[in-house]
């Protein structure tokens, strides 16, 4: 066998980039991606168009007053121009112009790549949110950030490290679902605001007044029959177009590298990531879902039953949403998108180096604490018995055991006194404890992974010797 | 569109305007009011007789329940209230009656004007509607009382209990039953269809429950022993951990030393304290790496990043008669419990 051609062939590699930014084929699929948004924001104009709504031109241009769809029909229009243009060039990759910056790239990697700027980021964007409900909620709004959205999600796929991320077949389920529930929750919002809108003018409720109850039959069955046919016409295709990732056999003693969850557990997951499995693997799932379970008699608000509110119930809704969006779908993104190799951080835009190094030395609570005080750590002599043991470990934890009483016992009286005294009056005390004691079990997630980024703990409470690790 | 399509609230809504419509515009007409059969809706001329045969043979079960509902309202009403209308479509319960049975805004003219013009106040009897053939006053309180003692007659019928049919004679297998059971008979039952199938059915789940436990003490076991020889002590250089081992056996062969400052030779089991995954051994960065949750190793096995809450497990290791190092994987030493003193735990390679 001539191995010459073989040869040749690797040798004319050589200049190529293995990892190609844009090709020929990518470009061509973009243009069809802003083709889909061109015709997205065609219908678009046109409901904007029959809208009828104007605004006032700046004096520059005349200081008219002219059709909103103007904005939006040049904005489509610009689009169906981006896509011509990836149409008619895309043979060309090394010269296409469109493609995300580096300057941006390498931003936006600062800032997700970072545990401690994700989570203050992830947090900012939670708040505000709440802030600029009435603002975000706003049709056009909407439709402006469904449409930022998408285009960061076109314009980023001009980068190879992205395609990987995104384009798995795991994963593209997952960036459907950050769609799903960006929408709801902007519904949730349109909604909730509509009503409140209504109770501060005295004004009956969007439920009460716009009646949407149709009939079982054939209204509901029909529904239900139709969306049963197109969600079975979409798992076909899905099926057919994304490929199973399947990977080899399975082996005993090799793991993959990342090795990942399946999407709806990566929050489980990351949290295993900073409490000992027998907290996060069993106990915190056991208490989330006890936890739901007791909310309907935890819960003395009797408003927003049966319509949508924000103003009557702001506490409930919160911390849903906190508990909902930065923690299990923020976690969930964290896990798909952003952990790597060794489950080390890796940017959207960067290259899974499986040699990445992150120091991670992380220090317990009792380390931190005798060696503070220049200590070394009790230590039993060895080869005693459990009993002799036993008082030197729990001298060596003994902060942890007191913070966490602090935390989980004390807390929960001071905030009684302060924070929660409405809550507190009005539940009683048995039904206030639990309340308080569920929240401040689903602020440690966020606390202790603050704690671990910023001062590198690893745990409150740590025998070992027990398997007993908090 | 609404009219044609009412929710139930909806409906709800109107027959409750019309009742208080009904209740506001009683009074105002003086005691001895009687409300007059409107004649407007459908039929042109509607003589008393007409309405009375039409109330003494209630057609359907909807027309006597609209009647007699509009009755209850009308007593709840005043004392000596509106009698109700004759079952005729401008009953709000016909109303209900039609667009249930047909859904059609044809059938159901709007039901507010109709509440309106049901109870039109007429204390000489002054018939509600005007260029109709009008029946005299006599007729129609003939008519009215008619349909109200008819109605009444309906309504006061007491539901009789339907004679219970007679009770199936017991088989005479069943009943001697004080007779002790004969030799043959309690062999046929053992053979009965019954006795057969639940007999064989419980003989295929044992059946099935030992070959499960005989599936748990293979004739083969394909697994590795747990002892095996791994060559000689030269064959690990100082200051390397030797990967050849671990697809087969799941250990790295350790020669370091860094742990206490000692030169030893052990074996660290490939499992990750955290929850089990399969670490792996970066030479670059001189740490064993886990890809589940990203905890950290040294070297010497022992713990220093991520979640993990204790050091790699050392297996046993020992130096053969024959001068080869032996691995074995059937015992255990965890450093945080004080083991990795155990001699048996390590080999000595100044001494091997």
């Amino acid at each position: 066998m001539n191995s010459l051609p073989l040869i040749t062939f690797w040798l004319s590699l050589g200049s190529v980039d293995p990892h190609p930014n844009v090709t020929p084929s990518v470009l061509f699929g973009l243009g069809w991606l802003y083709l889909v948004l061109f015709a997205m924001n065609l219908v678009w104009t046109i409901q904007s168009y029959k809208r009828g709504r104007h605004f006032k031109l700046p004096d520059l241009f005349g200081g008219q007053e002219a059709p909103n769809a103007a904005i939006w029909g040049c904005y489509a229009t610009a689009l169906f121009l981006v896509a011509t243009a990836h149409f008619t060039c895309y043979s060309r990759p090394e010269n296409f112009l469109l493609v995300m910056p580096d300057f941006a790239k390498n931003a936006i990697d600062f800032i997700v790549a970072d545990a401690k700027r994700y989570f203050g980021v992830t947090m900012i964007a939670f708040i505000g949110m709440l802030l600029l409900r009435n603002w975000l909620a706003k049709p056009n709004v909407g439709w402006v950030l469904l449409n930022a959205a998408l285009l960061f999600l076109t314009i980023s796929l001009t980068d190879w490290d992205f395609r990987q991320i995104v384009g798995k077949p795991d994963n593209v389920p997952i960036v459907a679902m950050l769609f799903i529930v960006g929408y709801f929750t902007w519904l949730f919002f349109y909604r909730a605001n509509d009503n409140d809108r209504r109770r501060l003018e005295g004004r009956p409720l969007f439920e009460q007044e716009k009646n949407e109850k149709v009939l079982t039959w054939p209204d509901l069955v029909y529904t239900e029959m139709i969306c049963m046919i197109a969600v079975t016409a979409i798992l076909i295709l899905w099926g057919i177009a994304l490929q199973a990732p399947l990977e080899e056999p399975a082996s005993a003693v090799k793991t993959p590298n990342p090795s990942k969850a399946p999407w709806y557990f990566l929050g489980l997951q990351e949290m295993l990531v900073y409490y000992d499995p027998w907290l996060a693997g069993v106990v915190f799932p056991s208490v989330i879902l006890g936890g739901m379970m007791a909310i309907p008699y935890i819960d003395f608000n009797k408003l927003g039953n049966g319509y949508y509110t924000f103003n009557e119930r702001k506490f409930a809704i919160t911390t849903f949403m906190f508990g909902f969006l930065p923690l299990w779908v923020g976690m969930i993104i964290l896990g798909t998108f952003l952990r790597g190799p060794n489950w080390n951080i890796f940017g959207i835009y960067e290259f899974w180096d499986v040699h990445k190094l992150e120091a991670l030395n992380n220090v317990n609570l009792s380390e931190y604490f005798w060696y503070g005080f220049g200590q070394p750590l009790p230590m039993a002599p060895a080869g005693s018995d459990f009993w002799t043991q036993a008082p030197y470990i729990l001298a060596r934890e003994f902060v942890g055991f007191v913070a966490i009483g602090v935390y989980l016992g004390v807390l929960p009286m001071v905030m009684a006194m302060t924070v929660f005294k409405t809550f507190f009056i009005r539940m009683g005390f048995v039904r206030y404890m639990v309340f308080s004691n569920l929240v401040l079990m689903m602020a440690a997630l966020p606390i202790k992974m603050v704690l671990r980024w910023a001062v590198n703990l690893k745990y409150f409470i740590a025998i070992p010797e027990w398997f007993f690790n908090v | 569109m609404a009219e044609q399509k009412l929710s139930t609230a909806e409906i709800l809504a109107k027959l409750r305007a019309s009742k208080s419509n009904a209740g506001a515009a009683a009074p105002v007409a003086p005691a001895e009011s009687v409300a007059a059969p409107t004649a407007e809706a459908v039929a042109p001329v509607e003589s008393a007789s007409a309405a009375e045969s039409a109330a003494a043979k209630p057609g359907s079960p909807a027309d006597v329940l609209a009647a007699v509902r509009a009755q209850a309202a009308a007593k709840s009403g005043t004392a000596s209230a509106a009698k109700p209308a004759a079952p005729k479509p401008g009953a709000t319960s016909d109303i209900l009656a039609a667009i249930r049975a047909g859904k059609g805004g044809a059938a159901a003219p709007p039901v507010t004007s109709v509440s309106a013009e049901k109870v039109a106040p007429s204390k000489s009897a002054v018939a509600a509607s005007s260029g109709v053939p009008k029946p005299s006053v006599e007729e129609m309180l003939k008519a009215v009382r008619g349909i109200a003692a008819d109605v009444g007659a309906v309504a006061q019928v007491v539901p009789v209990k339907p004679a219970l049919p007679p009770m199936p004679v017991k088989p005479a297998a069943s009943k001697d039953k004080k007779g002790a059971v004969e030799r043959r008979s309690f062999i046929a039952a053992c053979f009965s269809p019954l006795v057969i199938a639940f007999g064989s059915m419980a003989a295929t789940g044992l059946l099935w429950v030992l070959d499960l436990a005989r599936f748990m003490f293979p004739n083969v076991l394909v697994e590795p022993p747990t002892k095996f020889k791994i060559g000689s002590s030269s064959d690990y250089p100082l200051g390397t951990v030797s990967t050849k081992w671990l697809a087969a056996r799941g250990i790295w062969i350790v020669h370091t030393d860094q742990y206490q400052g000692k030169n030893l030779i052990y074996a660290l089991a490939s499992v990750c304290t955290h929850l089990g995954c399969t670490p792996n051994w970066l030479e670059g960065e001189q740490k064993y790496k886990c890809p589940c949750h990203g905890s950290g190793f040294y070297v010497t096995g022992i713990n220093f990043e991520g979640p993990a809450p204790r050091p790699l497990e050392r297996v046993g290791i020992r130096v053969a008669p024959d001068g080869m190092l032996e691995v074995d994987k059937s015992v255990k030493f965890q450093e945080e419990m004080g083991q990795w003193q155990d001699p048996n735990s390590f080999v000595d390679a100044t001494l091997a």
